[in-house]
């Protein structure tokens, strides 16, 4: 990674967490769904969140992206507070799948364009070039880019929303049951992809066996909580 | 040549044409006999009500007088549109007025100076003229506010998906703008499409009624059609606007609180 991540100490080089989370707390709806969760993530690492429904793995990934206030606690991202100004920077340096994702309407290529529209992403506008090779290593023909969006399955959405995320050159992904509609095959072609690309940190929710075995390490977020059922 | 005025006794024959959808009613055993019969007492009393009203109001033809009527036509539309989008008052409210006092009073102004000289801000003229741009801005902003706020709900993955890939609060919700903006201007545009073909519309049949010649007629049709026009495009545009300003967190979420919680 970068040497902005990275504080020098009398000689010594400590490198700092690109995600940090420190004793979060989350409620909705009057229930609790995160407590006193704590988490770091270096450059370049994968780590899955596992554990049963409902133990907020989700909440997490909503909480990075700041879609959620939470009741205590403090989140960090590469160094940096996440609060209700610095979130909006902060978005610049991520990038999301969701499980279900909602593309929107139009075509596929209006999709994979649409992020270079806004301002933040203007920049990185030459990265389409990569569409034809991303979509060819992960099994999916060029022809679907004139295809409308309502005509797709959900497994090409997924690789589609994968896609997208790749060609913004995020430093942290974060991804929610991004292999839940994958083939075997598709699955294993989103899993090399990851692994090539070293220096991407991967923050990932999954129950698939073959996922978790990818990442460097799996976090049970139930037992990771203080004060959660176990 | 002048209106022919209806004598009270003609008017109460005119009431027995009630008759026919009172008697179909009653034939089909359709459960709203009641709800018939309070809703012609109620339309009776309220233009009744107006009437008076108006007339007191265009005999006095004060600016003041005028001014403050038609605040309060503007205010009782705003209570209306967040009643029919199920949206709370506290959240919409100031926004909502605003946009319809711009949504009215810019049109309006251009209406009765532009076109009619000084003549057009007697109460005779603004009055009725307000009525028709306001009504329609609030169809207009019923339409543009429950669309644009229903949307974002049912489209939360895609508008947080915006978010998530660096989007700025103006960029996220652009799509959702437009597509409410359109949805809400539909209507005017079709109205305008197919004026004089499908119905004689209001104003020009008000303008023959009160003596006026079609040609007169037509020319105060294109001009009310215009300002309507503009009307439902400048308070639709600003009633997403300023109602958005106060429902989004600092962090780009929309605000739940802007929904009435629901009855069970």
């Amino acid at each position: 990674m970068t040497n902005s991540n990275q504080n020098s100490h009398k000689g010594a080089t400590v490198q700092m967490p690109e995600i940090e989370i420190d004793d979060l707390s989350v409620h909705m709806g009057g229930q609790t769904i995160i407590s006193r969760l704590s988490l770091r993530l270096f450059s370049g690492q994968k780590v899955t969140l596992v554990g049963r429904s409902g133990c907020g793995k989700s909440t997490v990934l909503y909480s990075l992206l700041g879609f959620i206030n939470p009741e205590a606690g403090a989140i960090r991202i590469f160094g940096r507070e996440l609060t209700g100004d610095s979130v909006w920077k902060l978005r610049t340096r991520m990038a999301y799948v969701a499980q279900e994702p909602q593309l929107g309407a139009g075509t596929v290529r209006d999709f994979l364009e649409r992020p270079f529209t806004f301002k933040s992403n203007r920049q990185l506008r030459k990265n389409v070039v990569r569409i034809p090779e991303l979509m060819q290593r992960l099994h999916l023909p060029t022809s679907l880019l004139d295809k409308d969006i309502s005509t797709l399955s959900g497994g090409e959405k997924q690789r589609l929303a994968l896609i997208s995320a790749l060609l913004l050159d995020r430093e942290i992904l974060l991804l929610d049951e991004a292999s839940s509609a994958l083939d075997r095959v598709a699955k294993h072609a989103v899993i090399d992809l990851l692994k090539s690309s070293t220096a991407l940190t991967v923050l990932s929710v999954s129950h698939d066996q073959d996922w978790i075995g990818f990442s460097d390490h799996s976090v049970d977020l139930c037992k990771a909580q203080h004060g959660a059922e176990a | 040549m002048t209106i022919i005025d209806i004598s009270p006794w003609r008017l109460a024959a005119g009431y027995l044409m009630l008759a026919i959808p009172l008697g179909i009613i009653f034939w089909l055993r359709m459960p709203m006999l009641g709800q018939t019969i309070s809703a012609v007492v109620r339309m009776t009393l309220q233009l009744l009500f107006v009437g008076f009203y108006l007339q007191f109001i265009f005999d006095l033809n004060n600016f003041w007088v005028t001014g403050a009527w038609v605040l309060i036509m503007i205010g009782v539309a705003d209570v209306s549109i967040v009643r029919g989008c199920r949206l709370r008052m506290s959240r919409l409210g100031g926004g909502l007025f605003i946009a319809l006092l711009a949504g009215t009073v810019v049109p309006l102004l251009i209406f009765v100076v532009v076109l009619q000289g000084k003549a057009g801000l007697n109460a005779q003229y603004v009055i009725p003229i307000c009525g028709m741009i306001l009504g329609n801005c609030l169809r207009a902003d019923i339409i543009g506010i429950r669309d644009f706020y229903e949307s974002l709900q049912k489209s939360e993955k895609a508008y947080l998906l915006s978010l998530a890939q660096g989007a700025s609060l103006k960029e996220a919700l652009h799509p959702f703008v437009r597509d409410a903006c359109q949805t809400a201007l539909a209507p005017t545009v079709a109205t305008i499409a197919t004026i004089g073909l499908v119905s004689l519309p209001g104003m020009m049949t008000g303008v023959i009624l009160g003596g006026g010649n079609p040609m007169t007629a037509i020319k105060y049709q294109i001009a009310i059609m215009i300002a309507i026009f503009a009307g439902t495009a400048l308070t639709v545009i600003l009633a997403i606007r300023l109602t958005a300003f106060n429902n989004f967190t600092a962090r780009g979420t929309l605000d739940p609180g802007i929904f009435e919680a629901r009855k069970s």
